[in-house]
């Protein structure tokens, strides 16, 4: 008697149907080098979604928290997940970061958007709208960190003084969500958004070349992406590239992102891969092969930065869901090489480890919220120490450079109505703040069927 | 350059050997990254003093780095 490893069942889990978004049980099935997440709706079939694929087994690449439900729960759980949100009592994880939209305009056309902008903008809400929307995070998730998104927030003249609010509010990062065009434009705009309060802008970043700009975001944007850069540098802005990757697009400059990120360290403080999601309308489903996985960019990033960057530098994360994301720490050496700092994977626990008790999602959550706040916010430089003239070890060598060119590299899958996953969902730590007042996971609040039907965005009256 | 400022005369012994301890260059290691450092150690047996002032702050600061998220 034997059994078959190459397809096997790795996991019971539940999603929904693509379609008509009816809650169901799903599997994740282990077919060779690649899983699947494989669901039927009685109404509309089976869907199953590539999720996993390469040579980094799914199985380990595991970080076990024990699940921490809200502090202030503002919804009681009656349908079950996916459908209560706000956040519910079943939720697994605390706010990490909290997404703030404060406008539903844009000055770009993407194809792939997350906040469908643009579209029949309406208002944007007010600054006094806003502080309830902040009072209410800091209720609910405490003082987390935050980050202005839209839309594009550029598009608003008073977001120096959104920031201060958040500040004034008692929210200690604030990080901005932005393609860049009117930081890139306006040399003197990034000091202002500064001495708002502002720490880090989350800039996306999908290539070096224009002709990936224009793929993605329908402009040439290489150029203003790089004055941006210059200009948060002046500033005193940390920045971290975002690039969403999409197979047949940009999978081929992967490590072209990582070494130009690396130009501009400190400034760059590093570089967040997003595999491309599909939301809105797909009449038929999005085919495998315009998915990338998260260790197939580990992978590339191991290819295209070979000597420099291995797979076993990553590890699983200790805040979200171990298959939401990978990360790695590096510190940018003078001679321009690089050195992983940590253990990447071994670090964590593994299915070896059974014997430790897990940590919980609540300390897993307060780690996060911390590093975040100290890697992608420009770096504290203190000063040199008072008698200068006394020898520097390998210690104080290493902690002199650490303080300014560390440099982080990870990547964060989010959930489209295909590959959704909701025990991944239960253990979501970015949290949308709606208008209407409610905490929703990233990817619930994001997430559309196939004819373009949200649960949550513009679904609910503020 | 000296790879290490601690070394300093010190009042501790090595306790099995009873001998005085002596600066030395020792690796020190932490989650895959070493560091050649000199340190006060037993010639006999090779027992390692780290002072509470390098085990509180840059050791500590230096573990901080390295450890995961």
């Amino acid at each position: 008697m034997s059994i078959d490893h190459q397809h096997r069942i790795l996991a019971h889990t539940r999603s929904v149907c693509p379609v008509c978004l009816k809650a169901l049980a799903a599997v994740r099935r282990q077919e060779g080098e690649a899983v699947f997440l494989i669901k039927n709706c009685p109404e509309h079939g089976e869907f199953r979604t590539c999720i996993w694929r390469g040579s980094i087994p799914m199985p380990s690449w595991q970080r076990p928290k024990k699940p921490s439900a809200p502090l202030a729960p503002v919804v009681v759980t009656e349908k079950g997940c996916p459908f209560d949100c706000g956040l519910c009592s079943a939720h697994g994880q605390h706010t990490c970061t909290a997404l703030l939209e404060i406008t539903a305009r844009c000055n770009l056309r993407c194809q792939l958007c997350f906040a469908d902008a643009g579209s029949g903008a309406g208002q944007d809400p007010g600054l006094d709208r806003l502080a309830v929307l902040y009072d209410e995070i800091m209720r609910a998730g405490g003082p987390c960190n935050i980050q202005l998104s839209g839309g594009e927030p550029t598009m608003r003249d008073d977001l120096a003084e959104i920031i201060r609010l958040g500040r004034s509010k008692g929210f200690p990062f604030i990080q901005l969500n932005t393609n860049g065009i009117r930081l890139g434009s306006d040399p003197s705009y990034a000091l202002s958004l500064q001495e708002a309060g502002l720490a880090s802008v989350f800039l996306q970043f999908d290539g070096i070349s224009d002709d990936v700009h224009e793929a993605i975001r329908g402009r040439a944007l290489a150029l203003i992406k790089e004055q941006a850069i210059v200009h948060c540098g002046v500033a005193g802005l940390g920045v971290v590239l975002v690039p969403t990757i999409i197979p047949g697009v940009n999978t081929d400059q992967i490590g072209d992102i990582v070494r130009y990120g690396l130009r501009f360290s400190p400034v760059v403080r590093g570089v967040h891969f997003q595999p491309v999601s599909y939301f809105g309308r797909y009449p038929s489903p999005p085919r495998d092969q315009d998915r990338i996985t998260l260790p197939e960019i580990m992978e590339q990033l191991a290819r295209q930065c070979e000597g420099e960057i291995r797979t076993d530098h990553f590890a699983p994360p200790a805040c979200e869901h171990a298959l939401c994301s990978f990360h790695a720490n590096y510190l940018l050496q003078p001679d321009g090489s690089l050195r992983a700092l940590g253990a990447g994977g071994q670090a964590c626990c593994h299915p070896s480890d059974a014997g430790a008790p897990s940590p919980t999602a609540m300390e897993g959550r307060d780690k996060s919220v911390s590093f975040t706040a100290r890697q992608w916010a420009a770096p504290v430089v203190c000063d040199a120490p008072e008698n200068s003239a006394a020898p520097e070890d390998e210690l104080d060598i290493f902690l002199r450079r650490a303080q300014t060119h560390r440099f982080s590299i990870s990547g964060m899958a989010f959930q489209d109505a295909w590959n959704l996953d909701l025990e991944r969902l239960q253990g979501c730590c970015i949290h949308v703040m709606s208008p209407a007042g409610k905490l929703i996971p990233f990817c619930a609040y994001n997430f559309t069927s196939s004819e373009g039907g949200s649960l949550y965005r513009m679904a609910e009256a503020p | 350059m000296s790879t290490f400022s601690f070394i300093s005369p010190t009042t501790w012994r090595c306790a099995p050997c009873n001998g005085e301890l002596q600066p030395e260059k020792v690796n020190v290691s932490y989650m895959g990254s070493i560091f050649t450092v000199e340190l006060m150690v037993c010639p006999s047996c090779g027992f390692v003093l780290i002072p509470e002032d390098l085990a509180l702050g840059k050791m500590h600061a230096v573990e901080q780095l390295l450890e995961d998220k």
